[in-house]
């Protein structure tokens, strides 16, 4: 049985806002709870918190179709991206990771509001929203604000938001067809357990081979997720040849030491991520790899 | 903690009750229900000893909190034998020797119920992924993903 003070529903953005402006004292969202559940557990850190449970909130929970992005609602389940047919087809990187999310039972009643606020370096979906450029739209004061998805992390499990801030979207520019992903994932115990790093790679390249888009990160390896406009200078631009492959290779392991600090996982992580990344640029560059 | 009223239909038959809202929906089932076929395992979301259907789709019920039965509508394996394609799981699981001790198995066939409902040509590789989340210590998996196939092909053939 978990503890807290009190626990309401909600059922829509205006009845959200109507309930944190009457609670007192700390606030606690809930949304499918796969992460609170297991948190809750460990003490009664939440006793005093007042749970308000966002899952059923209907407008939080659609997938749209805008001009240039697809707006995904953070109480949208991580089955329910898998499945999309919209993000399959425009942000296909999105639906893989969030099936590569635990089991079905998991992705049935978790959410990608939850995946970001919960704000573990792990999380799948951070590194493919890294490279997808992608933004959050936050609900704070009454206002609602679009921020690069960066600007909310501070660090492992820290986000900038406070307790009556609530993730409303996620912005995704859509990719066009072309533009070829790899999600790869490793490390990972049975098919539930969180991974241990993850590789996100964006490619596009016109039709002499010329790459014109190129974004690649790892997951599970960070603080918070990143980007490298560095790494992805090193091919925009080019006809890669196997030494531009090995080069972004050590470059993106490199980043490791640099960023996450040398640690015990760093002997490990580097080496399997400079031999994962060549084999995944291989495969996108496939056929127009140059000698 | 104040209670919560909370309205849902389960295995067909209608609910008005007051639960703890700190309550899991296992705790639901199992304590304030009654329904003990429902089984706990790990409490973490990882073996599927618990798993139940919610609104159609296979879920933890040690991950999930009572609120979310608000409004519901639930199957829990009791509902099984009262279902055709429960009943041909329930057979199938045993004519095909998937049950030893029986603790994962009401587990199993609600994860298997959720998948065949939503894909009833699911291959065994979709077997495969659809019981992921299932962990079963005595049997080889092999034939509990038989008994899901088979338990399929007799549903598409009647
Ligand atoms: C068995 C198991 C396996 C898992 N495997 C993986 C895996 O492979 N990969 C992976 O990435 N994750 C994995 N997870 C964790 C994953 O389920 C969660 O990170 C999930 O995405 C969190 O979503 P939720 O809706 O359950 O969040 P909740 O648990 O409800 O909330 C998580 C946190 O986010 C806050 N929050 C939720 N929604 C919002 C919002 N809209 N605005 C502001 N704050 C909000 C909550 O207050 C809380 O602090 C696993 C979990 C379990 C139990
Ligand atoms: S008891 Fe719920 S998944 Fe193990
Ligand atoms: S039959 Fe014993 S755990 Fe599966």
């Amino acid at each position: 049985m978990l503890k807290f003070r009190d626990y309401i529903r909600v059922e829509s953005k205006a009845e959200y806002e109507k309930a944190i402006a009457s609670i007192e004292g700390p606030v606690l969202l809930l949304a499918g709870g796969s992460d609170l559940l297991v948190q809750a557990r460990q003490d009664d850190r939440y006793e005093d918190h007042t749970v308000v449970d966002i899952f059923g909130i209907e407008e939080l929970r659609t997938i749209e179709d805008t001009e240039g992005h697809l707006v995904i609602g953070a109480c949208v389940t991580h089955e329910a991206i898998a499945q999309s047919l919209l993000v399959n087809r425009y942000a296909p990187i999105l639906a893989e990771a969030a099936l590569s999310v635990g089991s079905v039972q998991i992705r049935n009643h978790s959410s990608i509001g939850g995946n970001l606020a919960n704000a573990s370096p792990a999380a799948d979906t951070l590194a493919p929203l890294a490279v997808l450029n992608a933004e959050v739209v936050i609900l704070k004061d009454g206002i609602e604000s679009v921020v690069p998805l960066a600007e909310i992390f501070e660090g492992p499990y820290k986000t900038n938001l406070g307790d009556r801030d609530l993730i409303v979207s996620v912005r995704v520019p859509k990719l066009s067809a072309d533009v070829r992903h790899d999600y790869t994932k490793v490390g990972r115990r049975k098919a539930l357990s969180i991974s241990r790093m993850t590789i996100a790679t964006l490619l596009q390249t016109d039709e002499n081979g010329v790459v014109t888009r190129f974004d690649m990160t790892m997951g599970a390896t960070f603080p918070c997720p990143m980007t490298f406009p560095d790494i992805s200078a090193m091919l925009v631009g080019k006809r890669p040849t196997k030494e531009d492959i090995s080069e972004v290779a050590r470059a993106l392991s490199a980043k490791i030491p640099e960023i996450a600090g040398i640690r015990a996982s760093t002997r490990y992580k580097q080496p399997v991520c400079r031999r994962l990344s060549v084999r995944i640029l291989q495969e996108l560059i496939g056929d127009e790899q140059h000698a | 903690m104040r209670k919560i009223n909370l309205t849902f239909t389960l295995n067909g038959k209608p609910y008005d009750i007051e639960a703890n809202p700190g309550a899991r929906m296992i705790d639901v089932i199992r304590d304030d229900l009654g329904l003990t076929g429902t089984k706990e395992g790990c409490s973490v979301g990882e073996c599927g000893a618990c798993t139940v259907i919610l609104n159609g789709d296979a879920v933890a019920s040690c991950m999930v909190l009572a609120g979310s039965m608000q409004g519901a509508d639930i199957l829990t394996i009791e509902a099984m034998s009262e279902l055709k394609l429960g009943n041909l799981l329930q057979e199938s699981f045993v004519e095909e020797d998937a049950v030893q001790c029986g603790f994962c198995t009401p587990g199993f066939i609600m994860s298997a119920y959720a998948l065949l409902k939503k894909n009833p040509d699911a291959t065994r590789q979709e077997i495969r992924e659809g019981v992921a989340g299932n962990l079963c210590r005595c049997t080889g998996y092999i034939q509990i993903v038989n008994a899901i196939e088979n338990a399929a092909h007799h549903m598409r053939e009647e």
